[in-house]
């Protein structure tokens, strides 16, 4: 670490060797400091220059200045979630006061108006009341541009207009472009930062930050990644998957590696399998639209769940930082074969839509009466199935997945299941005890539950299973911050341990296109009328669970084919 | 002895029972502890199911009273020993612990030793509360015990409140005011903790033994946090700012003087955080100790010198009386620190000057104002530092830092 410590101090990223960045301070700890030696290759953060007296104080979280540029910033997503977490990272105290907000878009707005339209939001939308006294200071920092994504013309007075503000408010340099656009906009602005030279790191820092989805199927997300990489580096670019910002979804890493017990039993030999939910109660909810291009698979299933399953599944990081951490959780994705057969996809996956029916207390119609969604829809709103994760630690052991709409309850839970005791030595219990679980719930009501057996009192020898239930919020009650606020103030920090890496977004797909794929060759076939001969169908019923799409009653755990999959194994889904 | 007695004041938000008390012996408290808990847990094995209950994992209901068994579980993360020299302190120690009762669910011990040269006795209060949030279904319990003693027990606090730990819980020693570092008294009840909290700012005379005391308790391995030393955050942080600034990183290798203006509101001069500050830049700079600091003979200054490589970096402490306002009575009070680098013919000076209750930090470089930045201070109140040392238990190996340059800066006073 010596390298960083003596050099002179330089406020440009480019004068700064590649490598370990330089970033180690008092306090920083020995142990650590030979792991920076150690580790040759990561994503560069090394543009801070030093300042010792930052050590311990707030200032260690507080970026430097820097300009947010929002791409759709009229947008919905800017309206509800950018806009409001910069404001209370503001109100926090944790943006230096230099800082400023850039918002792009179609509209022709001035900057009094899309400030205006930023204290709308803001009052909208922010988990904390407006204060007049910040919100005066905070909007002399908003500015607004307004231009085409595609137009390069409009890139290059966004470029003047950005060193304007960069001078007026002293900057350094530093720009997070934020894409708060849809999907299809994306290569365009890419394509036209690059144009224009925005994407260079010559006086401070240029990062991106693309929100999901990143594809639509293996072949867009290759194309998408090439188009941004073919521009910046790796290390600018920060795609954001909101869930990952959760603070229990972080408090899983602590809990997996902050405590001893647990990771000697976390494998083959002690846990028999994994199961994860992600249920919402909630329908599309007026995203028709939205949800006809995506269904469970693309919209829970790639990121979320995936992202849950390799957190659970990796390998102890060699460090807690942002490229030790992604490199494990690849490798659990390319753990699972990505080869799907038609064999395969029949006898491990499930497909729902949800039909009418009782949501808690109120009638709701079917998925295809929904709004903007076709009458003959063969779009998924639940998925689920069975992956193994093909390495040392975890082979044989399924880890059952499921996800969808309009189940009971929104409930997102990983349970561990531990195999049975070897022996039964409490014969004449009337009960004999359910194995070990350990449940962690990411959402509602945080926490962890253990499940173990207990003597009932006096009773002979009667055995029963009690839950020894841990509420997070009981311990440390205290208000977390919004995912975003989180995920802003890292991209800005250079901090990219919760961003998806381009290899975790193809290897994510991987796992999921051909699944997608196949179900559309067999609506094709069946639409054609070349569906499945009856001897495949046969077949199907003897080593699978279908190839069509299975109805379930809306308020339902998904279709009885979901069931099915995990009780042929001699398991049954735990009750949420 | 009397009987525990439950109430249930019902709301619509938060359920909250409650339990108290009272007790004469420790072995009677505990027992009235034991009877409180094992009373609440038969209360929640009738009470109907609560948010966070769970079935079990095939959804099979139990045989004989078709649901689950609940264990009623109190998290506590920690167990707070209060010394409270004088009654009032007691009262508004309660009711700290009170309100950040439901942040750090925890069993509270406030002592409150009375007249030594009296009899012995021992009086104890016993408050226990549930909140079961009708939102999140979270239910926090919290123990307060309010313990007087009177007489030679009050010289043995330490062996009241060993039987009242929670096994294996850290446990964290606040004291209020100003401890007797050196009293057998304080040593056994620090060393029966993991943590002490003080405030150097209510420290005796100029607070120079209050500092040894602090680094005597942290070199025993125990983390020790100081609310002076919390108070100075936002003056660390302005002038840490300031050093973001691309032109000035460089420069703080270049320092050539350091001042320190404090508080003197009446005859106590009192250096104990000033001492800390000018320890902590120390520390952070590298900086030795080349001159103690000695009490200047013809004026009220306080004079010593760091050293860094070769160059000496005299620092110069003013205790400072006018125009502090009713807010600044405190002695000891940082009112203005001023750090001026010299690099070549480039002078840089860094200023962070309490106004009211504003600091406003400026950066000059080369005469031209270059970085600016205000901040405000916190009202005092002991709540919101009591909240963030039981948030970090940990040591502050910061701080340890300052506090040992901070020490040695006033060997000599």
């Amino acid at each position: 670490m010596a390298a960083g410590k003596t050099a002179k101090p330089s406020a440009t990223a480019e004068a700064r060797p590649k490598g370990p960045p330089a970033r180690t301070q008092p306090g920083t700890s020995p142990a650590a400091r030979s792991r920076d030696a150690l580790h040759v290759y990561r994503a560069d953060t090394s543009t801070e220059p030093e300042n010792p007296l930052r050590a311990g104080t707030r200032l260690e979280r507080i970026p430097q200045p820097c300009i947010l540029v929002v791409f759709g910033a009229t947008g919905d997503l800017a309206q509800r979630k950018i806009l409001p977490a910069i404001y209370n990272l503001r109100r926090a105290g944790l943006l230096p006061p230099e800082s400023a907000v850039l918002g792009f878009s179609r509209r022709s707005l001035s900057d009094d108006d899309y400030r205006d339209l930023a204290r709308e939001a803001i009052v909208a939308h922010s988990r904390v009341p407006l204060e007049e006294g910040i919100w005066d200071d905070f909007a002399e920092s908003i500015h607004y541009q307004q231009g085409e994504f595609g137009d390069r013309p409009d890139f290059k007075v966004l470029e003047e207009r950005l060193e304007q503000v960069d001078a007026a408010r002293g900057t350094h340099g530093n720009r997070l472009y934020y894409l708060a656009t849809p999907p299809s906009a994306y290569t365009q602005i890419v394509g036209n930062l690059g144009r224009v030279g925005l994407d260079r790191q010559q006086e401070g820092w240029a990062r991106i930050v693309i929100e999901k989805p990143f594809g639509h199927d293996l072949g867009s997300a290759r194309d998408l990644n090439d188009a941004v990489m073919g521009v910046f580096d790796e290390s600018q670019v920060y795609r954001i998957d909101h869930y990952l910002g959760k603070e229990t979804v972080r408090n899983l890493l602590v809990f997996r590696f902050g405590n001893g017990i647990f990771e000697p039993l976390w494998n083959r030999r002690y846990v028999d399998h994994v199961q994860i939910t992600v249920g919402e109660d909630l329908g599309v909810e007026g995203r028709g639209e939205f949800y006809e291009q995506a269904g469970a698979s693309r919209d829970i299933l790639q990121n979320h769940m995936l992202q849950l399953l390799s957190l659970v599944a990796m390998e102890p990081p060699i460090a807690f930082e942002a490229d030790a951490l992604r490199d494990e959780k690849v490798r659990v994705l390319r753990a699972i074969d990505p080869s799907w057969t038609a064999a395969r996809v029949r006898g491990q996956v499930v497909r729902g839509q949800y039909s009418a029916g009782w949501s808690a207390d109120h009638k709701v119609v079917g998925y295809r009466q929904e709004p903007e969604v076709p009458p003959d829809s063969r779009v998924e709103t639940f998925v689920s199935l069975k992956l193994e994760v093909q390495n040392w630690r975890w082979a044989d052991v399924p880890f059952y997945l499921r996800t969808g709409k309009r189940l009971p309850k929104r409930a997102t839970e990983i349970a561990i299941h531990f195999k049975q005791p070897p022996l039964m030595l409490f014969r004449d219990a009337s009960t004999n005890p359910e194995p070990n679980l350990l449940a962690m719930r990411i959402q509602p009501d945080e926490g962890i539950l253990l499940r173990f057996a207990a003597k009932v009192p006096e009773l002979g020898l009667d055995v029963r299973s009690v839950n020894m239930d841990f509420t997070y919020g009981t311990s440390f009650m205290k208000d977390a911050p919004e995912a975003y606020e989180t995920l802003l103030l890292d991209a800005m920090l250079g901090d990219a341990s919760l961003f998806t890496r381009a290899d975790e977004v193809e290897a994510a797909w991987g796992i999921v296109s051909p699944i997608i794929d196949q179900w559309r060759e067999w609506d094709e076939a069946e639409a054609d009328g070349t569906g499945p001969s009856e001897e495949e169908v046969a077949g199907t019923l003897a080593d699978g669970l279908g190839t069509g799409i299975c109805a379930y009653d809306a308020g339902t755990w998904g279709p009885a084919a979901a069931d099915e999959l995990i009780e042929r194994d001699g398991r049954r889904w735990r009750r949420l | 002895m009397s009987i525990p007695t439950a109430d249930h004041p019902a709301t619509l938000e938060t359920t909250t029972t409650r339990w108290h008390a009272r007790s004469t012996s420790i072995s009677d408290t505990v027992h009235q502890l034991a009877l409180i808990w094992s009373g609440a847990a038969r209360e929640s094995q009738t009470a109907p199911a609560s948010a966070t209950e769970r079935a079990d994992a095939h959804g099979r209901a139990t045989p004989d009273e078709g649901r689950d068994v609940r264990v009623r579980m109190r998290t506590s993360v920690l167990t707070l020993v209060v010394v409270a020299g004088r009654p009032e302190i007691a009262e508004r120690a309660m009711s700290i612990v009170n309100a950040l009762a439901s942040r750090h669910p925890s069993r509270a011990i406030v002592l409150s030793p009375g007249d030594p040269d009296g009899p012995t006795t021992f009086d104890a209060h016993i408050y226990a509360a549930c909140h079961l949030s009708a939102l999140s279904g979270a239910e926090v319990c919290t123990e307060e015990i309010l313990v007087k003693t009177g007489g030679e027990l009050s010289q043995h606090l330490a062996t009241v409140v060993a039987p009242l730990l929670i096994h294996d819980l850290p446990v964290v020693l606040w004291w209020p005011g100003d401890p007797p570092f050196a009293s057998r008294h304080f040593r056994d009840l620090a060393a029966a903790s993991d943590g002490l909290l003080v405030d150097s700012g209510s420290f005796r005379d100029d607070g120079s033994g209050g500092l040894r005391g602090m680094s005597a308790v942290a070199e025993d391995g125990h983390s020790v946090h100081d609310i002076g030393w919390m108070r100075l955050s936002l003056w660390r942080e302005l002038l840490a700012g300031l050093f973001d600034h691309p032109l000035l990183t460089g420069e703080l290798g270049n320092a050539r003087q350091l001042r320190l203006d404090f508080a003197r509101p009446g005859s106590a001069v009192r250096i104990s955080k000033a001492a800390c500050f000018a320890g902590w830049l120390a520390a952070m700079l590298n900086w030795r100790i080349d001159k103690p600091l000695r009490a200047d003979s013809d004026s009220d200054r306080i004079s010593g010198a760091f050293r860094h490589g070769r160059k000496v970096i005299p620092v110069e402490f003013r205790p400072v009386r006018a125009g502090l306002g009713p807010s600044m009575q405190t002695a000891g009070s940082l009112v203005r620190v001023e750090l001026e680098l010299a690099h070549g013919r480039v002078v840089t000076r860094a200023r962070v000057t309490r106004q009211a209750d504003h600091l406003l930090a400026t950066a000059d470089w080369n005469g031209a104002q270059v970085a600016r930045r205000a901040g405000r201070l916190e009202p005092f109140e002991e709540a919101p530092f009591l909240a963030e040392s039981l948030d970090r238990t940990a040591h502050d190996p910061i701080f340890e830092m300052a506090l040992d340059r901070a020490v040695e800066l006033t060997a000599s006073l």
